[in-house]
């Protein structure tokens, strides 16, 4: 067992390593506090005792026949706003989407007199792109463990189709360290129609290059499982909407494995993919409640040339209720593979969002076909963001052996999309904290 | 010898920049009185004028703009370390059919938040200065201070988009930072003035509580 001293050397070793990440995020984090800062100074605009009279964007009346490019369901939400209040803050909102929407480089709201005695006319002026293309950083994070993972994009948007390419290294989803390229094209295809929203054609391209863990190579002789040095996929996608809260993505994957070993041939990882989620919010007068679910299906099959054949099932549940300051969630996660799946696709636990503050080589270093995982938070708002604790507990096994139920502890800050935290695992007399922070993860 | 300021360490050379980036505008020539209030030190300037240029452009489309005040003690014109300072936001909007300013100062609390309406321009700023008060205890007993005074428009609405759905957008963030004008002397206003001594400040009987 650690002595006392040597607990608090890791657990002070664990923030040094943690500043860099600290740093950027708290830098990061104030923007986002000026955000809301800002949305709730919008609220006290004298204007908002007015009611609207037109609205435009760009000079041109929402209301006028002219084939106008902002999607229907904006051009319809804004045509609303007249004869409404004028919410400032609303207007900012729409400023916001409209300039998403339409890949404008700004959008402000102008209010001008109205014809009407105490009405307003608003016109929301855009501003032009000098570039056609925009660099993002999507998602990002710092494990104390793992190190940094995280996503570089460069998108363009042209009609209605958006196409990303990005670079990638991904030290937390998975069994190994996955860096690499990645092209996206969206599309939806039927324009301003109808409904057009409910349906989008997508097509991915991937191709990584992997690095193994020490822990993963040692425990990989007698397993059945292969090694590869590096892996690529296409993958088209139609994703619908068959009904509102219901979205349903049908699609394929065509990939390949180079072996790691030299002389072994590479193998093909061709597979069908279902996912369907289904999403709802009850707005209560105290109690705001918000249900998320989630099921995949993954299935190699010889039938599309893959030399990997097996069904890999995923389904997760999420629920969440606020009142006040507090915000409770619980999210539960269930998974099982049948067959012979690649490492991409075996289950891990001990990442950033399941059993944090658990090292995953020490739970399984090659993952597992099946896995139980919850995990419960409590969120109370500290102002403008919330500090939470949460409590990890799930199994990861295969389905020839038995399986331990492990649990972590921690807490943390959030605030908009960023998120540092601190886990502790659970058991016996020894605390080796992990330090985590970033965003969208 | 020429190159000497080439040696200069970065962290120096840091300070050195940071140092004359936040100093104190040397063409401010009206200079503040500074007068205690009951158990608050107060600021006053006769020919107060922030609203203008482009915040009041944004004023009149019917914008709301923050101004950020803050009024510091410090023990030299040009100290980075006060004594004792006071922060506060404020803001303002434009009643675009009476004409005329309202202004509210934005506090952690909605319920805490106090409004002003149906000012003239003057009557806005002088009112930013009436809340920017500084307590008496904190004013040091014993020894000469300066009191620097600063208001400028937030311009963080510039942010809005630079952190979103898809996660931080670096090329908005880079357009921003270095692809917009550096800030007009409009938007900030900056004054310094001392030194003072409290007992020789001005007193004046009470006007009111703190805002």
């Amino acid at each position: 067992m650690p002595s006392p001293m040597l607990r608090f050397t890791r657990v002070r070793f664990a923030f040094i390593k943690a500043i860099p990440g600290l740093l950027l995020v708290s830098s990061l984090t104030l923007s986002a506090a000026s955000q809301e800062f800002l949305h709730q100074a919008a609220e006290t605009n004298v204007n908002s005792q007015y009611m609207i009279e037109a609205v435009s964007v760009g000079g041109v009346d929402v209301d006028q026949p002219v084939p106008h490019k902002l999607p229907k369901r904006l051009r319809e939400r804004l045509k609303s706003l007249v004869g409404q209040r004028c919410d400032i803050a609303t207007l900012e909102d729409f400023a916001t989407e409209i300039r998403r929407e339409m890949h404008f480089r700004n959008v402000s709201e102008h209010l001008s007199k109205g014809n009407a005695p105490d009405t307003v006319r608003v016109n929301f002026e855009v501003v032009r792109r000098d570039l056609f293309f925009d660099i993002s950083l999507p998602k990002f994070l710092y494990h104390s463990k793992q190190g940094f993972s995280g996503e570089l994009d460069a998108s363009t948007h042209i009609r209605q189709n958006d196409i990303t390419v990005g670079m990638v290294s991904n030290g937390d989803d998975l069994t190994e360290r996955f860096t690499g390229i990645t092209a996206r094209f969206d599309s939806t295809p039927f324009g301003d129609l109808a409904g057009s929203d409910r349906m989008r054609l997508g097509l991915t391209f991937e191709d990584y290059h992997e690095q193994w863990n020490q822990a993963t190579v040692n425990a990989l002789p007698g397993s059945g499982l292969d090694l590869y040095r590096s892996r690529w996929s296409v993958a088209p996608q139609l994703v619908f909407k068959p009904a509102n809260p219901v979205s349903v993505a049908i699609g394929a994957s065509f990939g390949y494995l180079d072996s790691e070993t030299p002389d072994v041939p590479g193998q093909a990882v061709n597979a069908g993919t279902l996912d369907v989620r289904y999403g709802h919010k009850i707005e209560g007068d105290s109690v705001q409640q918000e249900i998320e679910g989630r099921y995949s299906l993954r299935v190699a099959t010889r039938a599309l040339g893959s030399d990997y054949a097996y069904a890999r099932h995923l389904v997760s549940v999420r629920y969440e209720a606020r009142t006040g300051k507090h915000i409770m969630s619980d999210e539960f996660t269930g998974g099982s593979i049948d067959g012979r799946a690649p490492f991409f696709d075996r289950f891990v636990l001990g990442s950033s969002s399941t059993l944090q503050g658990w090292d995953r080589y020490e739970i399984d270093p090659l993952g597992g076909s099946r896995v139980v995982h919850n995990q419960m938070t409590y969120g109370h708002r500290v102002g403008q963001g919330t500090v939470e604790a949460f409590y990890d507990a799930g199994m990861l096994w295969q389905s020839n052996r038995g399986a331990t139920l492990r649990h972590s502890l921690g807490a943390g800050f959030k605030q908009g999309i960023f998120i540092m935290a601190m886990a502790f695992p659970v058991r016996d007399g020894r605390i080796e904290p992990v330090f985590m922070c970033g965003m969208n993860y | 010898m020429r190159y000497e300021l080439l040696r200069i360490s970065i962290p120096v050379a840091a300070a050195v920049f940071l140092f004359l980036a936040t100093g104190p505008v040397p063409g401010a020539t009206e200079s503040l009185s500074v007068y205690l209030d009951g158990d608050y030190l107060r600021v006053n300037l006769p020919h107060l004028d922030f609203l203008k240029g482009k915040p009041l452009e944004r004023l009149k489309d019917g914008a709301t703009v923050i101004f950020n005040g803050q009024v510091k003690l410090t023990s030299s014109p040009n100290s980075l370390f006060p004594l004792a300072q006071t922060v506060a936001s404020f803001a303002f909007s434009y009643d675009i059919w009476e004409e005329r300013f309202s202004v509210t100062k934005l506090t952690q609390s909605r319920e805490a938040r106090r409004t002003w309406k149906h000012l003239s321009a003057q009557a806005a700023e002088s009112l930013c200065l009436d809340n920017l008060l500084i307590d008496r205890s904190e004013v040091p007993p014993d020894r000469d201070f300066f009191v620097q005074l600063e208001l400028r428009a937030d311009d963080a609405k510039d942010q809005l988009g630079i952190i979103g759905d898809p996660g931080i957008n670096i090329t908005r963030f880079l357009t921003e930072l270095f692809g917009r004008p550096p800030r007009s002397p409009q938007e900030r206003v900056l004054f310094s003035s001392g030194p003072f001594r409290l007992s020789d400040l001005k007193k004046t009987e009470v006007r009111s509580v703190r805002g």
